[in-house]
């Protein structure tokens, strides 16, 4: 099982990981930024455990994320 | 008493060690952006919602205003932060929002906030600065028009007796100082097509500053480039003819760089505070200016040019007459170690040839320039007669070298 981490506090809400995979990101009306869908939390990151067949699509993702807060192991 | 009227000088707070520098350094009035709806999100420490509060206190004590900026594009989900951060700004006395995208203007409107219309709204002409009087009091100019074009703009409000929301005449701001963009403001695209991440949200890689070389693909060959920052415009100064700008009818004299230092936010302050007030009591003089441009000159800076208020359009700048009109560089190689103890540099040959006995140049980082002949060339430990493209040379230099500053071959202008 591979991680998806988001580092959501120097998020700023660009919007290209929910274009990407929608599956797994929201864009938070509350405060713009974007949100891991059904992560959970660990001290100030946020984690969600993904399959393997998503890995290749999760790295480009973080690739493109401008702030690089996105991060897959 | 002069015939000039009173403005202010706005600068940039990117921290409260920058507020504090721009206060120090006689700011009329300063702006800051907070959380990621504003054009420095991605270089500077985010100043919070939450600070709103005591950077409003801190400016009402000083008797200064304090306007925010909120002039990123904003999408749909960005909404309920965006009124979020301007009812703050409201209940906490923020003199103004700067702003760019037509939801915020609303937001503005509907909360009763004081709104300036941003830089990046491109403002190039009487008319849309009519079209703005109808809900806002200040228009931020684009930087692209010259002093002509501005005073025209001043004259027009007045003739028109164009008013703004607040039913006093409309006021001008423009830039005096700091970074000006390759692209019209806030039409520049170049960051988010290679790095995804957006200028106009904040997150400006800032690929133009970067040196490029440029080679011809058929062939192979390197283009020479006499400035190798070749979309890198050099910063705004207009310490030299601040009268003109005053004589121009400008409100409001912006300093940009909410991402630079707090010794940049207080030097380039007290600089055009000093210069507002001599050109008011008529001490504006060439010795003053002399003065305050070796101050700026302390400070973080590409070079200064006068941008475009004297009609200069961009690309003049990167001819530099008189300097190598002899003379061109040709790259060759990047440094990659510099040994102290020694005084030795490596250079990393990325391109061309290097022979024994030819004249080179050294740019560097924290050492200018220096021309330099090596009668024995040692290529990867070893004396010899050449090095080529992939080769670490060594020779002694004097002066502590950064990773990655330049050697260059020095060749006469038809070589």
């Amino acid at each position: 099982m591979a991680k998806i981490i988001h580092y959501r506090s120097k998020c700023i809400g660009c919007n290209i990981c929910f274009e990407m995979q929608p599956e797994y990101w929201r864009l938070s009306k509350k405060d713009g930024k974007a949100t891991l869908v059904n992560s959970y939390l660990k001290k100030d990151t946020h984690i969600l455990e993904i399959p393997f067949e998503s890995i290749e699509l999760s790295r480009q993702t973080a690739e493109h994320c401008p702030v690089k807060v996105i991060k897959v192991f | 008493m002069s015939f000039y009227k009173k403005l202010l000088l706005l600068s940039p707070v990117g921290s409260f060690e920058s507020l504090h520098a721009a206060i120090r350094g006689g700011a009329d009035a300063i702006y800051f952006g907070v959380e990621q709806l504003n054009m420095r999100t991605k270089s500077i420490p985010t100043i919070t919602i939450e600070d709103i509060a005591e950077v409003a206190q801190t400016c009402k004590s000083h008797h200064i205003k304090a306007y925010l900026t909120l002039n990123t594009v904003v999408f749909d989900y960005d909404m309920q932060l965006a009124r979020k951060i301007i009812s703050e700004c409201k209940n906490q006395g923020i003199d103004a929002v700067i702003a760019s995208d037509f939801a915020v203007f609303e937001m503005c409107k509907s909360l009763g906030m004081p709104l300036h219309i941003s830089t990046q709204a491109n403002v190039s002409n009487i008319e849309s600065v009519a079209f703005f009087a109808q809900m806002a009091d200040v228009v931020v100019l684009a930087r692209e028009l010259t002093l002509k074009q501005v005073a025209h703009i001043t004259a027009e409000i007045k003739r028109r007796d164009l008013r703004g929301i607040s039913g006093e005449l409309m006021k001008i701001e423009t830039f005096v100082h700091g970074a000006l963009c390759m692209a019209v403001s806030g039409k520049c695209y170049l960051s988010l097509h290679e790095k995804n991440a957006s200028a106009n949200r904040g997150a400006c890689v800032q690929n133009c500053r970067r040196p490029y070389q440029v080679t011809d693909l058929e062939t192979g060959n390197e283009l020479l480039i006499d400035n190798e920052y070749i979309m890198s415009p050099k910063d705004l100064c207009t310490i030299a003819f601040v009268d003109e700008l005053m004589e121009s009818g400008i409100d409001v004299f912006k300093i940009e760089g909410r991402s630079k230092s707090a010794e940049y936010v207080y030097a380039t302050t007290k600089c055009y505070r000093q210069a507002i007030d001599a050109v008011l009591d008529g001490s504006y003089n060439e010795e003053k200016i002399n003065h305050w441009l070796q101050e700026l000159d302390k400070v973080y800076n590409r070079g200064f040019w006068e941008g475009y208020f004297m009609g200069r359009k961009l690309g003049e700048w990167t001819k530099n007459p008189g300097s190598i009109a002899t003379e061109k560089k040709i790259y060759l190689a990047k440094a990659t170690k510099y040994y102290p103890n020694i005084n030795v540099a490596e250079f990393l040959v990325e391109t061309g040839t290097i022979r024994a006995g030819e004249n080179l140049m050294v740019i560097g980082r924290n050492t200018g320039s220096d021309k330099i002949v090596l009668d024995e060339l040692i290529v990867n430990g070893v004396k010899q007669a050449e090095a080529n493209k992939g080769d670490k040379i060594t020779f002694p230099f004097p002066k502590p070298l950064k990773s990655n500053d330049k050697l260059y071959k020095i060749v006469a202008e038809n070589g």
